[in-house]
């Protein structure tokens, strides 16, 4: 199968597609008058779909949705450290406005975080949230990969690995779906929404990986089709699936009827006309349509516990813009996505809810030539649901003065990524005595108190 | 006292299967006690099930028309002798009928050295080598050497992702490896003798490449194909080796790496004196003295393979394999033939083929790459064995050579049951001609007693088919033939 191509540039930093970096105006820049040059961006992502389970019973696990920014988003962007001076030196035209003086969204404006971090203009849909406590970030983190390539800091982030140097090929989350098993038959428990599974989850079986909901279902012929005399019809197909699969209990009847069980609501209710609760609106992109999916699946108590969805367009070598551009279109998206799940569920939908978003390196602190930025080290996570300690900015922060960068131009990774995943693995999803089995490279540093529970 | 390993969680679920289905209890004396965690699930009646049938499905990707009958004919026991004695070796030509290598003769990796597949696409050579292994299973008349490079092709698990060089824009893969190791280690000794395949499989590039051994030098040990080969390849993870062992033979093994010079052979295996330990080491016991050089790594290997573990270890796995329970009484008679012969692997395997218990072991769950080759025999299929077929057996969740872990794909029954639909849709494609580069034979007779014959080789008579006959009896003929194939019969073998 094809490997999903995210669209980035090659390891030498050249933009496929871009023969060159031109200088462009301020103006151009910040309207974002490069999109072209950064080429064939796909800014699809794909949906999983997830499993059978009836809440309660061994289900008092959250719904997980990872939700990977794959390109290395600019995690200086999108949680701006305003209140430090240098971030404005280093990005003297990508530097965002500080907020306000009142503490709410402002049009252009970052929106004030904690008196010295700010969150990006363009996802202003989930500052609620965050005001609520129900989303936090986490800033300065990343793998010790250091390589800032985007095959392996993906790999690496993917396998659940501190560095390259990890071992265990198979994913963080295949080792955590076989490390805590689930009682249900669902064929839906882990699904990517994707042409080809992600790396987090090989090595597990148990893993429907589909473009969107409307993959799965049986292939039936179609009524017009008479082959060897036959008038292929769905209902005889169905009738007899169903009679022989109907009597046995042994794992594969049982695993039968559950796929026709599923196989039916997703027939009854036709998720296409799900409607979203609240009034939640979801954006009509790849994201939202994913996200939407998911609520779907939840929804129908078809017994989902791991959602994996992508997104590309993160690789801003060139014309990165600010509060208004080509990143702020991306984070737009992601923003209003999220929020519109958020919203869909509702407080009391979320309270057993854990969205992760991660990316696998950020961006350089000095904005380029091209008014973009090339590649860095640490970024930014956020973490979405009623789990979830939010309103706060965790992490320690190195700062960006140039002798508290890595190497003297990138954001030091003062938190390793697999803290917050393991702490979110043994707070709210079951995992705890199992957190060795799923990292097993290496140590994993205390949590930092992020998650309920 | 062993360390623990980390891959205890699965393979302690692993249900030993107790076979008092069939109320056979002789057999259910013979099981060790069950490890499992929670109930044992019940396993599906196999009805009036033929001994021919039975054997298909074991020693061979299940019988194609005609094969039951002449299985029956030429006697089961008499059969099991002829596929013993298929012949072996790496070469497509002297090992192949000239029926298979008419069917092998386009596909390129088979007939390129590893070298010069570095300049492929990645997609191409694993597309290749899939199709290969599919071809091999579906029409080559040496159906149990098949069956035994699917188990050992398992049991050596490489990954073709693995990256091994290269940089970010072309990453050198594992799957450039692939095709030499699946040739010299696996087909040259599926049926030859264990202690040579171990030894092969330590030169091979792929392997090498794939458990990082290509880093493992004097000073800068790495223990990863080390650890592996003790607990995955021989001694298994009580085998009652220590930790301290696994480092002394990871010092053993220094300087086993691949060449990649240039103007070399590259990508060949190349024992490197300078970078490995020559200082004096204790494996398992036994002292290699210093200054050995590859002798170390050759005489670890032959130690491992003649330690009573690992004549236990193979053995339980292929009474796993081929009985689909860990059979106490059947894994020391196996083990003992290991013994006694230096782990000739043909005994062993006649051993448990020949075995009574055979015909009454409890059913297996076919894996995705099972009953693809299964119901390709079964309907006589002409297939190219590419994408067609193959994006079939990825949704199954078996895409050849791409299981990221050491310990192979797994064999639990419950790791694929998540597959049933798949499995249906290919069924369904397969009867509606849907299948690119893939066509069946329906046959002459399609009522549902003459398929139940011709794909399943039952008798119609048999109770356990009553259902399957009444649910298909008001479906349209091509709809029995998909079915059949995506009945709950049809899953086990």
């Amino acid at each position: 199968m094809k490997e999903n191509l995210w669209s980035f540039c090659d390891g030498d930093g050249n933009v496929s597609g871009a023969a060159s970096r031109p200088i462009l105006t301020r103006r151009q820049a910040i309207q974002g008058g490069l999109v072209t040059a950064i080429s064939s961006y796909l800014g699809a992502s794909s949906l999983t779909e997830v499993a059978f389970a009836s809440p309660g019973s061994d289900s008092e696990r959250d719904l997980l949705v990872v939700l990977f920014l794959r390109g290395a988003a600019d995690g200086l962007s999108i949680v701006a450290p305003y209140g430090e001076d240098d971030y404005y030196r280093l990005r003297p035209t990508l530097g965002l406005a500080k907020p306000a003086g009142k503490k709410q969204p402002a049009a252009g404006r970052l929106s004030d975080l904690n008196g010295f971090f700010g969150l990006h203009p363009a996802l202003d849909g989930l500052y609620p949230y965050y005001e609520q406590g129900m989303m936090a970030a986490v800033h300065a983190v990343g793998s010790f990969d250091r390589s800032r390539s985007h095959f392996e800091a993906m790999m690496t982030m993917e396998r659940g690995a501190p560095d390259q140097k990890g071992k265990d090929p198979s994913g963080w989350l295949a080792r955590f779906l076989n490390a805590v098993p689930t009682a249900n038959p669902t064929p839906l428990r882990a699904v990517a929404f994707n042409t080809v599974t992600p790396d987090s989850l090989r090595g597990a079986t148990a893993v429907t990986t589909i473009p969107s909901l409307n993959d799965y279902r049986l292939d039936l012929p179609k009524p017009d089709m008479k082959k060897h005399g036959a008038t292929v019809g769905t209902k005889a197909i169905n009738t007899a699936l169903t009679a022989l699969y109907g009597k046995g209990d042994d794992e594969v009847t049982r695993s039968g009827r559950a796929t026709l069980t599923v196989l039916e609501t997703l027939r009854r209710s036709d998720p296409a006309s799900y409607k979203p609760a609240n009034g939640a609106k979801y954006p009509e992109t790849g994201l939202g349509s994913g996200l939407r999916q998911v609520a779907f699946l939840r929804r129908q108590n078809l017994g989902l516990e791991v959602a994996c969805l992508d997104r590309g367009g993160w690789d801003t070598h060139v014309g990165q813009g600010g509060a208004v551009g080509w990143l702020a279109l991306q984070l737009k998206d992601v923003g209003d996505s999220l929020a519109a799940f958020a919203k869909d569920l509702g407080n009391d939908g979320l309270k057993r809810v854990t969205i992760v978003v991660m990316t696998e390196f950020g961006r350089r602190a000095r904005e380029n030539s091209g008014l973009g930025t090339d590649h860095g080290r640490a970024s930014a996570m956020f973490l979405l649901g009623g789990g979830v300690h939010g309103g706060k900015v965790y992490g320690k922060w190195p700062g960006l003065k140039s002798e508290n960068m890595e190497d003297g131009m990138d954001l030091k990774v003062a938190t390793e990524y697999r803290c917050v995943l393991a702490e979110m693995i043994a707070k709210r999803l079951g995992g705890g005595n199992k957190i060795a089995a799923i990292f097993p490279d290496g140590n994993i540093p205390p949590p930092l108190g992020i998650f309920k529970g | 006292m062993p360390r623990l390993s980390r891959r205890i969680y699965l393979t302690a679920g692993a249900a030993i299967v107790v076979a008092g289905v069939s109320g056979c209890s002789e057999v259910a004396r013979r099981v060790a006690p069950a490890r499992h965690m929670g109930k044992i699930p019940p396993l599906p009646s196999t009805g009036d099930l033929s001994p021919a049938v039975r054997v298909l499905n074991r020693a061979a990707f299940g019988p194609s028309p005609g094969d039951v009958a002449q299985v029956t004919k030429t006697g089961i026991a008499a059969w099991i002798e002829r596929q013993l004695d298929a012949p072996l070796g790496p070469e497509t030509d002297e090992s192949e009928v000239w029926q298979m290598r008419l069917r092998l003769r386009n596909i390129d990796v088979l007939h390129n050295e590893s070298y010069d597949l570095l300049d492929w696409q990645g997609d191409e050579v694993r597309a290749q080598l899939q199709q290969a292994a599919l071809l091999r299973a579906v029409y080559s008349p040496h159906q149990l050497r098949e069956r035994m490079v699917d188990f050992w092709s398992n049991h050596f698990n490489i990954y073709a992702r693995k990256k091994v060089g290269g940089n970010d824009s072309s990453p050198e893969l594992v799957e450039v490896y692939a095709a030499r190791d699946n040739a010299n280690v696996i087909r040259s000794h599926a049926l030859g003798t264990f202690p040579q395949m171990l030894q092969q499989s330590a030169r091979s590039p792929a392997m090498l490449g794939y458990l990082d051994n290509q880093l493992n030098k004097k000073g800068v040990a790495n223990e990863n194909y080390a650890r592996e080969l003790m607990e995955l390849h021989t001694l298994g993870v009580d085998g009652g080796y220590t930790q301290k062992d696994v480092q002394e033979l990871a010092r053993c093994l220094t300087g086993w790496t691949v060449e990649d010079r240039f103007l070399r052979n590259r990508g060949t295996f190349l024992y490197d004196d300078t970078l490995h330990d020559d200082g004096e080491k204790v494996v398992l016991g036994v002292r290699f003295p210093a200054g050995e050089g590859e002798r170390d790594g050759i005489k670890a290997l032959d130690l491992l393979a003649r330690h009573p573990s690992c004549a236990h270890f193979i053995s339980k796995k292929l009474v796993r394999y081929f009985h689909g329970m860990e059979d106490e009484v059947l894994i020391r008679e196996t083990a003992e033939i290991y013994r006694k012969t230096g782990g000739e692997i043909k005994p062993m395997v006649a051993h448990l083929l020949n075995s009574p218990s055979l015909i009454s072991s409890p059913p297996i769950m076919k894996r995705p790459f099972d009953f693809v080759v299964s119901t390709l025999r079964a309907t006589n299929a002409e297939t190219d064995g590419k994408s067609g077929v193959m994006e079939h057996l990825e949704k199954m969740g078996q895409s050849l050579f791409q299981w990221p872990m050491p310990d192979g794909y797994p064999d639990k029954t419950a790791s694929w049951t998540g597959s049933l639909l798949a499995r249906w849709n290919f069924a369904l494609a397969l009867s509606q001609n849907n299948v690119k580069g893939t066509s069946i034979d329906f046959g002459a007779d399609s009522s549902p007693e003459g398929l139940v014959q011709r794909l399943l080789g039952r008798r119609p008579d048999d109770p356990v088919l009553a259902d399957l006959l009444e649910a298909v009896r008001n479906v349209a003929p091509a709809d029995r033939v998909a079915l059949m194939l995506a009945s709950p019969i049809f899953q086990w073998r």
